[in-house]
Order: C-alpha cells, then structure tokens, then sequence
C-alpha cells in the first residue's frame, strides 16, 4: 500500500488539466456549468484537497473505512474458477433476535462501502421500537473494491448472482433477502430468479423495466397502464430518463464495448478516474451534499482495489454481449418485490412499468433521492426495509425463523 | 500577418512526460476470449491488449522520447505556418497550416485544401504531398498547390472557447484561410470530420469559391423518394455487390462494437478530458485503437504511432479540446443535414474496403453532384496515409485531363 501511495502522490503532483470547457452561460465565470461534463474549476479543486489533505491523512481515511468489519474467503464460480471474496459482515448488535440475513449489492460506480450509512440503522434499530433487525453481508462484486477479478471472458449475470448466492451460503445463510440498486438490482432479481427457494424477497431502489407493460406478458398492468394516466412525478421521471439516454450513457457505451481501451487512461491517472466517478456521484444524485473526503473516500476505493480500478467496467462488457443476461434484467420473478422510487433515480419509470419484474408486495414513494439512495438518503431506505420486512409488512417472516426479532 | 511555424516542445514538457511515463500504471489485461492462452497479444475484443500497449510503452520511454528531436525535426520537414482568422461570434483563431506549393507551376497548379478529422491530424497529408506539388515532369498529371490546416482544437492551432463551433464554423474558418492565402477559387479533399466539414464547404461556398470536392469516407444517407427520386428507385431494385454487402456488416460491426468513443465525445467531452490530459499512456491507448481498427491492416511502426500521438499530446490547446467536435456537431443536428444541403458542384467518391461506409452506393451518391467514383481492393479510414498513391491516382484521374472536374478552377488547371 505504501508502493501505491507514493505512486499516488507522485502522479498528483504531475497532474495535468486540461483548460475549461467551451462556456455555455453567458456568465462565463460560473464553475457549476457541467453541460461538457465536470467543470475544471471543480476538479482543480478536489485535486488540491487530494494532495494537501486527503492523501497526507490518508491512515485517517483508511480506518474509517476499515471500521465496517470486512473479511475475505473463497469462492468458485463455475467454470470460472475461485475468487477471493471480500465483503462487510455485520450481524446485528443485539444477538437475541433472530435477525433477517440480508445480501445487499452495489453496483458501478458504487462499492461495499455505499452500505456504511445504511448498516446501524438495519444492525441495531432502537430498541423502543418495533423494527426489525438484519445481518448483513455486503460483497464487493468480482472486479470491484477487494474482490478479485474474472480472468475469463462471460462472466455475466448468473455469474455474478453464482458469486452472491454462494457466498451467502458459506456464511451459513440458507434463506436470505436481498437489497440492491444498480447493477444490484439486476443481480438481484437474477438471484431472485434462479435461487427462489433461497431468495425469500427482494428490494431495489432502482425499479427498471424495458418498457411499459405488454398485452401479451402483463396484461393486467397492460390494461392499467392503458387507462391510468402518468402522475406529475412520472413524467417528470419520464423527462429525466430521456435526458440520461440522450446525454448520460457515453461512459455505459464506451464501457460495454471497449473497456480495456478506457482503462488505460483510469488506470494511470488518478485525476482521471476522480473526473469520470465524481461526474456519476454529482449527476446521479439529489443535489447531495459531497464532502471533499467523502468523494475522493469514494475514488480511493476504486483507485486502490485489488485488481485495479477499470476492471470494474467489464461488467457493463459482459451484460451487454450475453444474450442470457438482458433476458434476466427483465424476467418476471414470483419472489415478494419491494421497490422504492426515488425521484433523481437515473431512470424513473412509470409504476405500471417498474411492476413487470415481479411479485411486487412493496412500494414506496419518496419525494428525495437519486440513484445512490443508501448512501444519500439512508432513513428513507431503511424505513422502506423496515415497513417491508418488518411486523405487519407484507415480506414479514419470509426467512423461516428470522423475521428480525 | 503569416508567420513560419516550428513545432518546439519546450524542455519542460518533455521532462513532465517522461517523468509522466516512469510512474505510468497499466491495468489488468483483458479477460481471455481464446481458448488459447492469456498470452495473446492479439486480442483486440475488449480494446487495446495490455501486451501490446506495455511494448509501446516501454519503446516510448527508453526510444522515442529520449530521440523526440528527431522525431520533431520530422513533423517540421513539412513547410508549416500560423495566421489569425476570425470566425463570426467566436473571435480571432490561430490558425496552424502546412503550405505547400508547386514549384514548377506557381501559377497554374490547383488550390487544394486537405482536411483532416478525429483521431487525425495535418500530418495526414505528408505522403500525398509531394505526389500532389510535384508530379512526374511529362507524365501528364495536374499539380496542385496543398492547405492542409490543423482545424480549431487541433494540432497548433488554437480552439474555441465558447459553445457552439460546429460544421458552418470549421468551413468558415478553412474558408476564409483560404481566401487569405489568396486562393480565392480552390478545391477540397476530406475525410472524417474533413468530409463534414468539406460538405459544409460546398453548400456554404460553392461554386462560387468551392469549385469541386472529394472524399474517401463516402457517407450519405439512405436516398428518399421526395428527394432523391432517382437514387431511391436504384436502391430499391439493385442488389448490394459483394463488396458493398461486406461494407454494410462491417459498418453494422462497427455500430455495434466501435462508437463507444462517440458516444462519451460526444456528450461528456470534459468528463474524458481529465483522463486523456493527465495520463499519455491513456491518450496513447484512446487514439492508437482507432489507427489499428480503422485501418486495412496497416503495418504501424512504433515510432509513427507515437509522432502520431505526440502531435495530439502537444497540441495547443491539449488533447482534449480535439474531442469537442462530436458533442457541438451531435447537439446542432448537424449529421442530419446530408440530405438537406446539397451542392451542385462535382463532388468525387473513393471507395476504400475498410471504411466505414454508411450503405451501399446510391446512400453515398446522396451526398452531392458525384462526377467520379473510384474502387479499391486495399485502404482503409486513413486513405492518405495508408494508401497514398491510390489517394493520389483518383484525385489525379479526378481532376487531370480527361477528368470530370478538370478546369473547375479558372486559370488553374493544373498544368
């Protein structure tokens, strides 16, 4: 680590900027025009605190982030061979209950650590009240954080849910939920899918769908979807989706076909791994509130993983070259679904379309929130968990013997 | 006022880069796809091979940059000059430009302007040049007078620094350089972004100024019946050849696999500066795909491909500014215009098989008043570099004696 920290601060004091972008604003001083992507004036910025505060300090981060308790074992995939897996595992604090096992999964460009808020509030609900408690276990998926990375071309959904399901049976979990957004959400409904005598429920933050509901598979939503207009808010959503297809997706389309190309550039350079994460943490969020050390928190985990920060942009690869996978990002699943819509989701869509997935016994609407909701609006998450799974909530006692109490 | 240019990379940039290089980290290789070892180099399926790019690499740091003067008293055997041109409502623009000029026949010789694209740059026109000033004496084919600017953001000259410098843009600024030059009637050869700009070019100072153009990326679109009744009918009854049957899954592989880059250019243009700023062994992968993929199997020696990187990452303005053209082209609509603006002036098409080629002939025939058209079995997207000589043939036969465009230039043709 030390190796890496020299290095660091080495190519941070050669970092090279480049000049601004074209102005848009008549004002042409303003520092928050992102239309070209991250404004210089802000990334200089986060650079400076990066060399003069953040890397001298650097121990002072690394406990924080040590203070979940993580741990590595094997795993084997098929055909894929053993990974190292590293994952978060905290059980509830107060061992009497009989806590719900829950698997909670990042995505890109998210990491084990997006849980950290979340954790308490599932571990050790107040004791006066009536919630629930979880153990939870938070993989770094295989190419992120601490995990090892697939070395072999395919390794796609069932993979990644093989690596998942696998890992929560290692820890002794026979029956367990799952809680994901982003490439979580679809991992988990692949879980959900494949392994429902195991998956008992699931929740996503991150409701997708391909499109409004089809006579033909769901004709119930379909007729529904026929007569109930959208409200204010999913239109809104509806906006907000097609601006992310027409301006969001440059880095989803380079990273699906061409990742090794990219990862050149975020390999070797620390201000351009910040510029292309940071971009994602300001736009896919509800105007949160980044702290300079919780976003280059944030970087250093994907600057200083295990097999690199780019491999994780192979997943996006993957996907979109197996066949397999896009069926199962749009399955339809009978394992209880709880969807939470948050309005600065990357796509919101419209409930009649988010309910095509599956056996939907959970909604919830929120009026704050983007796409990183555990890490932006953990009470909002949690309280949906606990209305979901807790006493009288419609996943109440779905893993035998643990309903959390 | 025209000034000589010289590239002279200052001591500075070079000690950064090298120390740059010395630290430079490279990621993982890419999964195997074979069921051949890991070890295969050749592998090109999830983009650059770690191999191959840790081999230019090392050659970059302990070759070719301790011998970059070299290298740079290369790129400067081009005759290279800087002027200010002023484009409407985006102000004064160094302008950097190769000029070349016949020397046997200063006065008759055709104006032409060469113009570049992405991932290229004015050097692109080194082969051709002495082919086009100084033709075989008695051999019967025109010579020509050579622009071959480094467009805004590209190359030394300078960029613009306010949204909104598209397609009319670029043509105007090539415009009125040439017009400075005194070439008050001349001639264009394109490709890439050239062949965009070259198109602009024609619709907005043809036939007045632009008297006939040419390009090896034949784009075009799909004819229509309102305005390409003609062509509409030919597409609809002739069958794809062979060829073009080849160009259309190619194209069709290249939708699928290759626009990445465009995608992120075109929209996070900044985003992706950070990156391909601050990192040379970054930039060095970004750019160098493209040569290998869009090309027919060239055989890129190592020192080109990194003179030809070097030319981006001691640009003016940075390599980054380069990247700007996809997002101010994409968000003025301008890709849409083909079938809008057309010109009457004869526009001449070189067929190259490892093109991108939108469709087959009648959706390039779309693009303007086609006088030539010419087919060849080898080339691909850097036709002036890879192929020069067969460049060189069709703009010879194009605008030779005998040729459709022959003359188009009053008192100028070529002889």
């Amino acid at each position: 680590m030390a190796g890496h920290l020299d290095t660091l601060a080495k190519k941070l004091a050669l970092a090279t900027l480049p000049c601004p972008a074209p102005t848009t604003y008549t004002d042409s001083e303003d520092a928050q025009d992102w239309t070209y992507g991250v404004p210089r004036t802000t990334l200089e910025r986060l650079v400076h605190y990066w060399r003069t505060s953040l890397l001298p300090n650097w121990r002072e981060h690394e406990q924080t982030l040590n203070a979940l308790p993580q741990f590595t074992r094997s795993i084997e995939v098929d055909g894929h061979g053993v990974f190292t897996a590293h994952y978060v595992h905290k059980k509830s604090e107060d061992r009497r209950r009989n806590a719900i096992p829950l698997l909670f999964l990042h995505g890109w460009p998210g990491h084990f650590n997006e849980a950290s808020k979340l954790l308490p509030l599932l571990t050790a609900p107040p004791a006066s009240s009536d919630y629930p408690a979880f153990d939870v276990v938070v993989p770094s998926l295989p190419g992120f954080g601490f995990s090892s990375a697939p070395t072999k071309t395919g390794f796609a959904l069932p993979q990644y849910a093989e690596f998942a399901h696998k890992l929560m049976l290692s820890l002794g979990y026979d029956e367990y939920v799952v809680q994901g957004g982003d490439w979580g959400r679809h991992i988990g409904l692949g879980l959900a899918y494949t392994y429902p005598k195991h998956v008992r429920a699931w929740h996503t933050n991150y409701p997708r769908s391909a499109g409004p509901p089809q006579l033909l598979r769901n004709p119930l939503l379909w007729l529904q979807h026929l007569v109930t207009p959208y409200s204010a808010a999913e239109r809104k959503g509806l906006d907000r989706m097609q601006f992310f297809t027409n301006e969001g997706t440059g880095y989803s389309a380079i990273q699906a076909t061409m990742p090794q190309t990219l990862s050149y550039a975020l390999t070797d350079s620390p201000v351009g791994l910040l510029a292309w994460i940071y971009e994602k943490l300001v736009f896919w969020s509800d105007a949160y509130d980044w702290g300079d050390d919780e976003v280059l928190q944030w970087v250093s985990i994907y600057l200083f993983s295990a097999s690199g920060p780019a491999t994780s942009a192979r997943i996006y690869y993957e996907i979109k070259h197996s066949g397999r996978s896009k069926e199962l990002i749009n399955i339809w699943s009978p394992v209880p679904l709880g969807l939470s819509y948050f309005p600065k989701e990357l796509t919101p869509v419209p409930k009649t379309w988010a309910r095509t997935v599956g056996n939907v016994v959970f909604e919830a609407d929120h009026d704050k929130g983007g796409h990183f909701a555990a890490h932006e609006v953990p009470h909002a998450l949690a309280d949906d968990l606990r209305k979901m799974f807790g006493k009288g909530g419609k996943a109440y006692g779905v893993v035998k013997g643990k309903d959390g109490y | 006022m025209e000034q000589p240019f010289n590239i002279s990379v200052s001591q500075n940039t070079l000690d950064s880069l090298a120390q740059k290089l010395a630290v430079a980290t490279l990621p993982a290789p890419a999964p195997v796809t074979y069921t051949d070892s890991a070890l295969d180099s050749e592998d090109w399926t999830y983009g650059v091979p770690r191999p191959t790019l840790e081999r230019l690499l090392i050659h970059w740091r302990t070759s070719f940059l301790p011998r970059w003067q070299e290298h740079q008293a290369a790129l400067n055997a081009l005759p290279q000059f800087t002027r200010s041109i002023e484009v409407d409502g985006h102000g004064v623009f160094t302008a950097h430009y190769v000029h070349k000029q016949s020397t046997h026949n200063p006065k008759g010789a055709i104006p032409l302007l060469f113009l570049h694209g992405w991932p290229g740059h004015f050097n692109e026109v080194s082969k051709l040049l002495p082919f086009l000033t100084t033709p075989p004496a008695n051999a019967g084919y025109p010579s020509f007078h050579v622009v071959a600017p480094s467009l805004p953001g590209f190359g030394f000259s300078s960029a613009p620094t306010k949204t909104g410098f598209a397609m009319a843009q670029y043509a105007e600024f090539a415009h009125k350089l040439m017009l400075s030059l005194g070439y008050n009637e001349y001639v264009v050869q394109g490709g890439d972004w050239g062949c965009f700009i070259a198109h602009r070019l024609a619709y907005l100072y043809g036939p007045k100024h632009v008297k006939a153009w040419h390009t090896n990326m034949p784009a075009g679109r799909q004819p229509t019946f309102t305005r390409h009744p003609l062509l509409y009918l030919q597409h609809a009854i002739t069958p794809y050849s062979a060829k073009e049957k080849k160009a259309v899954q190619r194209m069709q592989q290249l939708r699928n696999e290759g626009r990445g880059y465009f995608a992120i250019q075109s929209t996070m243009p900044q985003t992706l500066s950070y990156a391909l700023a601050d990192s040379p062994v970054g930039l060095l992968a970004w750019i160098y795909e493209k040569l290998v993929k869009w090309t027919d199997a060239y055989e890129w020696g190592d020192d080109e491909v990194l003179t030809w990187i070097s030319v981006y990452l001691f640009s003016t303005s940075g390599p980054e500014t380069t990247l700007r053209i996809y997002y101010e082209t994409v968000h003025q609509g301008n890709f849409d215009e083909f079938a809008k603006l057309w010109s009457p002036i004869p526009l001449g098409l070189s067929f190259f098989p490892c093109e991108f080629i939108d469709g087959p002939r009648t959706w390039a025939r779309t693009m303007g008043n086609v006088v030539f058209e010419s087919d060849h079995d080898k080339g691909g997207h850097f036709a002036a570099y890879e192929q020069p000589q067969a460049l060189v043939d069709d703009l010879r036969q194009m605008f030779g004696k005998g040729g459709k465009a022959y003359g188009v230039v009053k008192g100028k043709d070529g002889y």
